[in-house]
């Protein structure tokens, strides 16, 4: 199928799936844009707490983002290996992709829990709601790479992905990789800088 | 196919996306040491650790779009569109916040028209003021002619701030003390104050449950105290003097 795909005629001379996701990340972008512009936008301006500081852990949160970059090492190697050929190889490091996925999601559903016994809610106050709108969006888009990373290790398994196919594993990959710079970007702004944020009198002209 | 493989031979090597990984990591690293405050780093750096950090988190943000994602060896058309994305949701971001800070829109003025005390959150306060700044806070409470109650059966104060309790003694005959302690500790407290004795003002002394105490003080005395309000939480206030806990207490909200 996807042999056939990169034969067709294009208008661009580039094949079509790919820049749809190209398209999709670049509209992605704007998406999360709007979401972290929102989150400084009302950085602290919490009436009430908990606060940043009294909650936000950094260092396992760092354990948490080696993960999610270690499995963007194994999602280029489940690239390499599709090219390759080799299927085991393929099946063993888009799981270990899934799984480094999980992992990830696994230290946000606990962080989420800590922080909902400590009083952060949605509704609590403006710190609670557009912390958890922007990881909750981004740990949503893990999850469903981690779906599609399963979905592709079955396909896999059963011999379907190969040199032939790697677009399918490539897509993927593109789609992985983006939601992984995304915590990049929200590691630093949030955790790292924004982790600190006392109450509104401690901010210096707040 | 002569397209796939010319495309796959210009991907980085095996060994050279572990040394991609290992920059990432390594600039991971350097950024929480940045901010850890047990290294002390951050004290030096100040607000320049901002932009310090922002521009490594970028480098890390350009190292995964060019090599994992292969930006940097595609077509220049894939580049322009996804960083012509970036591009906007930048300036959605900018105007976001131009507006929000430039146009004095305030935000928080809003917020702070329409906030609801924390303690409401959970459906057990009555008290409906506005929350205030982590200011001080002064608060007078009484014991009730010769009756072994407070003027009060409930106060409150906002985490962090300043509190200072002026405690009156209309009685004629009794004395009084009047002891912050953790939420449910009341008694415990008080039966281990009496053990203190007369001495210690009827309070345990250096006991881990006793956020803040006055003296004890004899019929028609008064007196003062100041203390950090703790972290947010309910606690209670009461009277060591013996026998005096089981009526003359209250509960002590921090938001």
């Amino acid at each position: 199928m996807a042999h056939a795909v990169e034969h067709e005629y294009t208008t661009t001379g580039l094949n079509h799936r790919k820049m749809l996701m190209w398209v999709f990340l670049g509209s992605d972008c704007l998406f999360f844009g709007s979401l972290i512009a929102t989150y400084m936008v009302y950085r602290g301006q919490s009436l009430v707490g908990p606060y940043p500081v009294d909650i936000i852990d950094i260092p396992v949160t760092t354990i948490s983002t080696f993960v999610l970059l270690m499995s963007s090492f194994a999602m280029v190697q489940a690239l390499a290996a599709t090219q390759a050929d080799n299927r085991r190889a393929i099946v063993g490091w888009l799981m270990a992709t899934a799984v480094l996925g999980a992992i990830f999601i696994g230290f946000q559903v606990v962080e989420f829990n800590t922080f909902k016994n400590e009083g952060l809610t949605l509704g609590g106050n403006l710190f609670g709601a557009t912390f958890f709108t922007l990881t909750g969006f981004h740990g949503a888009h893990v999850t469903l790479g981690v779906i599609w990373l399963v979905a592709l290790a079955i396909l896999g398994a059963k011999g379907r992905l190969g040199p032939n196919t790697a677009l399918d594993v490539e897509l993927c990959g593109l789609y992985w990789h983006f939601v992984d710079i995304v915590w990049i970007v929200i590691f630093t702004l949030l955790y790292l800088i924004g982790g600190f944020d006392a109450g509104p009198t401690a901010l210096p002209g707040g | 196919m002569a397209h796939q493989t010319e495309h796959t031979s210009h991907h980085p090597s095996f060994m050279q996306y572990v040394l991609i990984a290992i920059v990432l990591f390594v600039i991971t690293i350097v950024e929480f040491l940045l901010i850890w405050d047990r290294l002390g780093i951050e004290d030096d750096l100040g607000a320049s650790k901002i932009p310090l950090l922002v521009i490594l988190s970028a480098i890390k943000f350009a190292i995964v779009i060019m090599f994992y994602m292969h930006l940097k060896f595609e077509n220049r058309l894939f580049g322009t569109v996804f960083i012509a994305g970036l591009a906007l949701s930048f300036l959605v971001g900018i105007a976001l916040i131009g507006l929000f800070v430039g146009f004095e829109a305030k935000p928080r003025s809003y917020a702070e028209a329409r906030a609801i005390p924390y303690e409401e959150h959970g459906g057990a306060g009555e008290e409906t003021h506005p929350p205030v700044a982590a200011g001080p806070v002064a608060l007078g409470v009484a014991a009730v002619a010769d009756s072994l109650v407070f003027d009060a059966a409930s106060l409150s104060a906002k985490s962090g701030s300043e509190v200072t309790v002026s405690f009156t003694n209309p009685s004629t005959v009794n004395s009084h003390n009047f002891v912050v302690v953790e939420s449910g500790t009341k008694d415990a407290v008080a039966t281990d104050g009496t053990t203190a004795g007369p001495t210690n003002d009827w309070v345990p002394p250096g006991d881990p449950r006793v956020i803040a105490n006055t003296v004890l003080i004899g019929p028609g005395e008064s007196t003062e105290m100041t203390f950090t309000a703790p972290a947010p939480g309910t606690y209670q206030f009461v009277c060591t003097f013996p026998g005096h806990n089981f009526t003359m207490f209250g509960d002590f909200a921090v938001n």
